[in-house]
């Protein structure tokens, strides 16, 4: 096992990391800017280095500053989180050269990987369902209308090194493909400096789900269930929970067995994320594969009483998984909402400041992922994200209801500060999220009625 | 809203305007008016940026590391890493110190070097001094910031 892991992150997900790192009995090192000098994790690390100034160039995706920073304190492995350099192959090869562990798959896995009409072709070779659709990159117009024409419109259009919901379009009517394709294309190569795309079948109302999965070095590989993430807006995910309730135990056996093969069959090590699309009769297409923990990773420890960051630990110092498919048992459900610092009513623009009150709430199966305390500041440098809420419960419907309770004792204040916690009690609250019944347009469609009965009401 | 509470408010608005006015440059950082139960409150940085959400972002440069301030009230000037790596007061292992405690320096002369990953990056004095005193050791691993010497005005 590793001595010192060096964590390259901020925020709640480097506190995590810390945690699981004390409680394996490694010492942790925080990395910080100089806007999180006074953060959690680097009163809470045993060691912490100051790399930068608050723009995020030159401190949390600065590499050299990052891997000195290895080398100052004697650290053996470097933990990426998520986001940053999490899933930059570049960093990965780095630090393997200075002699540090980078716990995450190998460099060339997650660049292969990380490309997304790569990812798709080592995918449907493996064995795993796709979106009708074409595995390499369209290289003229002419082949872009013909691949439609074969699949049938709605087609969508999607940058091979596209993510975050930037560098696609949809494609409803043959007249609009050919501006489309080349738009597209121009957008890709401005944002991601690869004009590469491939064209799939679009699903109007999919639901989102995603297999985590974690693998060793010895060709091992475990799922740990899916969660569903079909409550995001502008795809950033608002509220996950595990497992689906659209999948059976058949499904959730028959994926998951075909995700993990799928990640051993490219030598895929650490944790990971399939990304599927399901639709109203049941059949899951794969999306894409994300190389790293994710923020969402505790409904799924949550329903198999797995710590996933842990295992991640493990497999990245050359362990074997500590535990085999038969050993995870699915119980229960689990939701997790994210709290940011947003402003709901004005389009969730971030509302940074200063937290004058932060009280967290308890109670049994509650628990709080979260940086934050009093006086905290919650910077305009990065993510709006102040915490993770997470509750489990036999049952969703009873999960519901302690996640309603958990966001009414949850205090958050300061000046200038609005959190999303309304709008996740008005959710909560949603005839049709209750039923389970929840596509990805949920947030769009139920923003629209909202504001429809606002204007009603005068 | 009733006409003499608009008048109310304007009236607090103007003071408080007025107030704003007269503390340009200073180093206030918030104050609040209050007429019943009209409040007007302002922030400021010790820079005099205006803290709002959105403008944020402008702030950042006001961020100034603790040690350079404590420094700066004695009179004497750090001169801080520019980035995480190893510190050393010479081009090469033998050669002759960039600078020696006593001397004297112009802005814009090379004082040390920080190594980053086989990169050496020279550090520079971004004014002119008298070199007070040498913090760090050759070979010393420095973080972001850190003060490596200390300048002092020369008479």
């Amino acid at each position: 096992m590793f001595e010192k892991v060096l964590i390259a992150n901020r925020g709640e997900i480097a506190l995590r990391v810390a945690r699981a790192c004390r409680e394996l009995g490694i010492k942790s090192v925080a990395v910080y800017s100089s806007a999180d000098a006074e953060s959690a994790v680097v009163r809470f690390a045993d060691e912490a280095v100051h790399i930068g100034p608050p723009a995020t160039g030159r401190s949390y995706l600065h590499i050299p500053n990052i891997i000195g920073a290895a080398q100052k304190t004697g650290a053996d492995a470097i933990h990426p989180g998520y986001g940053f350099l999490s899933e930059d192959p570049y960093f990965a090869e780095i630090c393997t050269d200075e002699g540090m562990t980078f716990i995450g798959p190998r460099p060339e896995v997650m660049e292969r990987v990380g490309d997304k009409a790569t990812a798709r072709d080592l995918m449907s070779k493996a064995g795993l369902p796709l979106l009708p659709g074409t595995v390499d990159p369209v290289a003229t117009v002419d082949e872009a209308q013909q691949i439609a024409d074969e699949i049938g419109y709605p087609v969508i259009i999607k940058a091979v090194a596209g993510g975050g919901g930037r560098g696609m379009t949809v494609v409803y009517k043959r007249e609009d493909l050919a501006s489309d394709y080349r738009s597209t294309r121009a957008t890709a190569q401005a944002v991601f400096k690869d004009s590469n795309v491939y064209i799939e079948r679009y699903l109007e109302a999919p639901f989102h789900t995603e297999v985590q999965l974690v693998c060793d070095t010895f060709g091992n590989g475990v799922y740990f269930g899916e969660r569903d993430c079909s409550v995001q807006r502008r795809h950033q995910k608002l509220i996950e929970e595990a497992p689906s309730v659209h999948l059976t135990p058949e499904m959730r056996k028959d994926i998951g067995e075909k995700a993990v093969a799928g990640a051993t069959s490219i030598g895929y090590s650490g944790a990971g994320t399939m990304e599927f699309l399901l639709d109203h009769e049941g059949n899951l297409a794969f999306m894409e594969m994300n190389a790293r923990i994710q923020v969402e990773h505790p409904v799924s420890e949550m329903i198999t009483a797995c710590d996933l960051i842990q295992e991640q630990i493990g497999v990245a110092a050359g362990e074997k998984l500590s535990v085999s498919q038969d050993d995870v048992v699915f119980k229960g459900h689990s939701i997790e909402c994210r709290i940011n610092a947003e402003d709901p009513d004005a389009d969730f623009a971030p509302t940074a400041g200063r937290l004058e009150t932060y009280v967290p709430p308890g109670g049994p199966w509650t628990r709080v992922d979260s940086h934050c305390y009093p006086g905290w500041m919650i910077s305009p440098f990065y993510d709006s994200l102040i915490a993770k809420l997470i509750v489990w419960a036999p049952d969703r419907e009873r999960a519901i209801d302690r996640m309603s309770r958990a966001l009414d004792e949850f205090e958050i204040s300061g000046r200038g500060v609005k959190t999303t916690i309304p709008f996740h009690q008005k959710i909560l609250q949603n005839e049709q999220f209750r039923s389970g019944d929840v596509t990805t347009d949920f947030v769009e469609q139920f923003m629209a009625e909202e504001r429809k009965a606002l204007a009603a009401a005068g | 809203m009733s006409d003499s509470n608009m008048d109310l408010i304007r009236s607090v608005w103007e003071e408080a305007r007025d107030l704003v006015k007269r503390l340009e440059g200073s180093t206030v950082r918030r104050f609040s008016v209050q007429a019943g139960e009209t409040r007007i409150e302002i922030e400021r940085t010790a820079s005099g940026v205006a803290v709002a959400p959105a403008a944020a972002p402008a702030a950042a440069a006001a961020a100034a590391p603790a040690t350079a301030e404590e420094a700066e009230l004695d009179g004497r000037h750090p001169v801080v890493a520019p980035l995480v790596g190893t510190f050393y007061r010479a081009a090469q292992p033998g050669a002759k110190p960039f600078v020696e405690e006593g001397d004297v320096v112009d802005e814009g002369q090379t004082v040390a070097i920080v190594e980053a990953m086989k990169l050496m990056n020279q550090v520079k004095a971004e004014q002119g001094g008298r070199v007070a005193q040498i913090v760090c050791s050759d070979g010393d691993w420095v973080e972001f910031e850190q003060p490596l010497m200390y300048l002092e005005p020369v008479e």
